[in-house]
């Protein structure tokens, strides 16, 4: 019985090493792009869509001849969404495959800590979805005090702006309650909204919290429902935000929800398709309805039996045509070079249409407001804060 | 809305957490009674109950599309029943594999053994099914029922009647049949049981059958609320934990004690205290250790020498 057992865990360690093994081979000249996101865990969900999306575009760009000849590669490591992970990912990817540039990662905590190594390295990051306002206000610590960080996703301190602006101004609600996890994600637009939301006058009067990967809400919605707010402002990851939908219903919480760009992940329907009908978010802006951004559904859909992609996703397929771009332009694999050809990116063409970046490394962008009716979110428009009032750009 | 109703509210939510937790506690309890060793692979057993149920229900019901009805009322208990079985199964199985050739090792190595088999389930089940969370359709009608400001949902009332109703079984089971004497014996002394003729392996095996059908009970109903993925043994298993160590480790009504506490303090707790329910956690391990150190045996557990 023990021999067999213990052969059982021979056989076990040989065959995780050869599918260990097998993912990070190099196979001669290439360009190393790396990829850091959750690709196993519960919010695997963005970091799957997020790297299939880098990998289509590779794909894409390798079957077309690559760039000046030489193919790119994607070397995609888990961060399970925690920061310590993604730090030895970043690691293996900086020090040991020699990476000329990282996409991701996919969730805030993580991408502030990488973003930090990537400024002190001298590496390009292009985070497609870590919208934390701290995450392009990383020191550059590298000697020539460039800034190496950037992301195609805008960050929360528009979409907390337009999030407050939009509820105060456009939807009338003068009382707000809010629900969300303790992460760099979702505290920073919930407090970010209330800021805004109270300079303009209103007031958030209920303001609960969670932790990532609780599953029951209850005591905070009982506390919100005695605090009989107009609308309950949660910006969270789906998981949480599909039981906390479910579980308002239940306690008779009927007010209108409202949330942010983690709702435009569809995996909410498949988790609380009764409960999603009326809530309104705040998301990416949507481009004008442009050839490439159907081409990349399309193309991502076959590539991915049927799946469809979600704005962040639609982040790094972007992210990787910058870099791509990039690195054609810089034609070497000096990260230096590289990093000052992806600053240089000028009205680049992408899914999410016309793309810039500021200095700081963020996208210049407008945010899209969606309400969901029944189980398709239907894009109301594109706003922006101008002098202090939002305005709506199209 | 006044306090009372508030609170009357927190404790509706408080017992329903905690009759899941009761459910698990009592797999904990059973085991370290008899073996007194922590079978830290508990929880990850749920997890397999929760997909077994899961995917039979939906192969009996074709799916989400399936609107409540007496059908999926019937399916639901049959698929209960199939992963009930399975999970005894699968409990024996382990118990065989990795716990039985360790009896006689030092303590500390069935510990590290199950701690190995609870990774080997939650991933092994992530790279069979994935590790997305999945939605378990309610077979009934989940409408809530209002009475005076208290919302209760039928799955909250199914959840505390089936807890109950399991645990009094396993009460009669225990102390009413020849089997349950068995066990009781066993939990006493080893050896003098072998010595009298009972079989200890049998009953063993017995113990870890049923703490793992209760386990899949506790995975399917939790599941409505929890959704079903790889990891969702993790904390529940590790908060029945907590409640099977309150409640009096190896004492049965203590894990049901014990859980009912731990949900309710973990649904008032926070509130009553002031403090963010980020943090509920808090109050929930704080309580634990309190208990550590107030009363070491837990509310019901004996205090009783260790031999050593």
């Amino acid at each position: 019985m023990r021999k067999v057992i213990a052969l059982l865990l021979v056989a076990f360690v040989c065959l995780a090493g050869v599918v260990a093994g097998g993912s990070g081979e190099s196979s001669g000249d290439t360009y190393k792009i790396g990829f850091i996101g959750p690709l196993t865990g519960d919010n695997a969900n963005y970091g799957i869509r997020c790297s299939n999306a880098a990998r289509l575009a590779i794909n894409e760009i390798n079957a077309d001849g690559g760039v000046d000849g030489k193919m790119l590669e994607l070397i995609a490591e888990d961060s399970e969404g925690t920061v310590d992970k993604a730090l030895a990912a970043y690691e293996k990817l900086a020090y040991m495959d020699e990476v000329c540039a990282i996409i991701g990662p996919v969730f805030t905590s993580p991408a502030l800590a990488v973003a930090q190594r990537c400024q002190e390295d001298g590496i390009v990051m292009i985070s497609p979805s870590a919208t934390h306002k701290d995450v392009t206000a990383q020191p550059a610590t590298n000697p020539d005090g460039l800034n190496y960080v950037f992301r195609t996703v805008p960050s929360d301190a528009l979409q907390s702006e337009v999030a407050g602006h939009y509820f105060y101004e456009v939807l009338g609600y003068r009382k707000l309650a809010s629900l969300y996890a303790m992460n760099d994600y979702s505290q920073g637009l919930a407090l970010g909204m209330k800021e805004t939301f109270e300079a303009l006058g209103g007031q958030v009067v209920a303001e609960e919290t969670c932790m990532v990967g609780d599953k029951d809400f209850r005591t905070q919605l009982t506390e919100i429902r005695a605090a009989a707010p107009e609308a309950v402002y949660i910006p969270n990851y789906t998981v949480e935000d599909a039981l906390i939908l479910e579980q308002a219903a239940q306690l008779g919480v009927n007010v209108p929800f409202l949330s942010s760009d983690g709702f435009s992940d569809p995996e909410i329907y498949n988790l609380a398709p009764d409960f999603t009908d009326g809530v309104i978010y705040v998301g990416p802006a949507q481009a004008e309805a442009s050839s490439i951004l159907a081409d990349f559904q399309v193309a991502y859909s076959e590539a991915y039996n049927g799946d469809s992609p979600d704005s962040f996703a639609t982040n790094s397929y972007d992210a990787t045509y910058i870099l791509a771009a990039a690195i054609d332009r810089a034609d070497s694999a000096d990260t230096t070079a590289i990093r000052n050809e992806v600053a240089a990116t000028d009205d680049f063409q992408g899914a999410n249409g016309t793309m810039n970046f500021a200095a700081n490394g963020d996208l210049v962008a407008s945010q899209g407001v969606y309400e969901v009716e029944g189980t398709t979110p239907v894009y109301v428009g594109a706003f922006q804060v101008v002098d202090g009032h939002i305005v709506q750009v199209d | 809305m006044g306090t009372l109703t508030l609170y009357m509210q927190y404790i509706v939510n408080g017992l329903t957490l905690g009759a899941i937790y009761s459910l698990i506690a009592l797999g904990y309890t059973m085991v370290y009674g008899i073996l007194k060793f922590i079978n830290f692979a508990h929880g990850d057993i749920l997890m397999v109950g929760a997909f077994i149920g899961l995917i039979i229900y939906n192969a009996l019901t074709g799916g989400e599309a399936a609107d409540p009805s007496a059908w999926t009322l019937i399916a639901f208990f049959i698929s209960m029943l199939i992963s009930m079985a399975s999970c005894a199964v699968l409990g024996m199985v382990i118990e065989r594999i990795a716990y039985k050739p360790l009896r006689n090792a030092n303590r500390l190595a069935p510990l590290l053994s199950a701690i190995g088999v609870s990774f080997i389930l939650s991933n092994g089940a992530a790279w069979i099914f994935g590790t997305q969370s999945r939605r378990f359709p309610y077979p009934f009608e989940n409408t809530p029922i209002h009475i005076g400001g208290i919302s209760i949902t039928p799955h909250q009332i199914v959840m505390v009647v089936v807890s109950v109703a399991m645990m009094l079984l396993l009460t009669f089971f225990v102390n009413k049949t020849r089997m349950g004497k068995a066990m009781r014996a066993c939990s006493l002394d080893q050896s003098t049981s072998m010595l009298m003729g009972i079989n200890v392996n049998r009953v063993i095996s017995l113990t870890f059958a049923i703490g793992s059908a209760l386990a899949a009970v506790g995975g399917m109903l939790a599941a409505f609320d929890f959704r079903v993925y790889p990891s969702m043994g993790t904390m529940t298993g590790l908060k029945a934990f907590v409640a099977a160590v309150i409640g009096g480790i190896g004492n049965i009504q203590g894990a049901m004690i014990g859980g009912i506490l731990l949900g309710i303090l973990e649904a008032v707790g926070a509130p009553l205290l002031h403090i963010p329910n980020g943090m509920r956690d808090t109050v929930a391990f704080a309580v634990l250790i309190i208990v550590l150190l107030v009363k070491p045996d837990g509310i019901l557990g004996k205090n009783e020498r260790e031999k050593v």
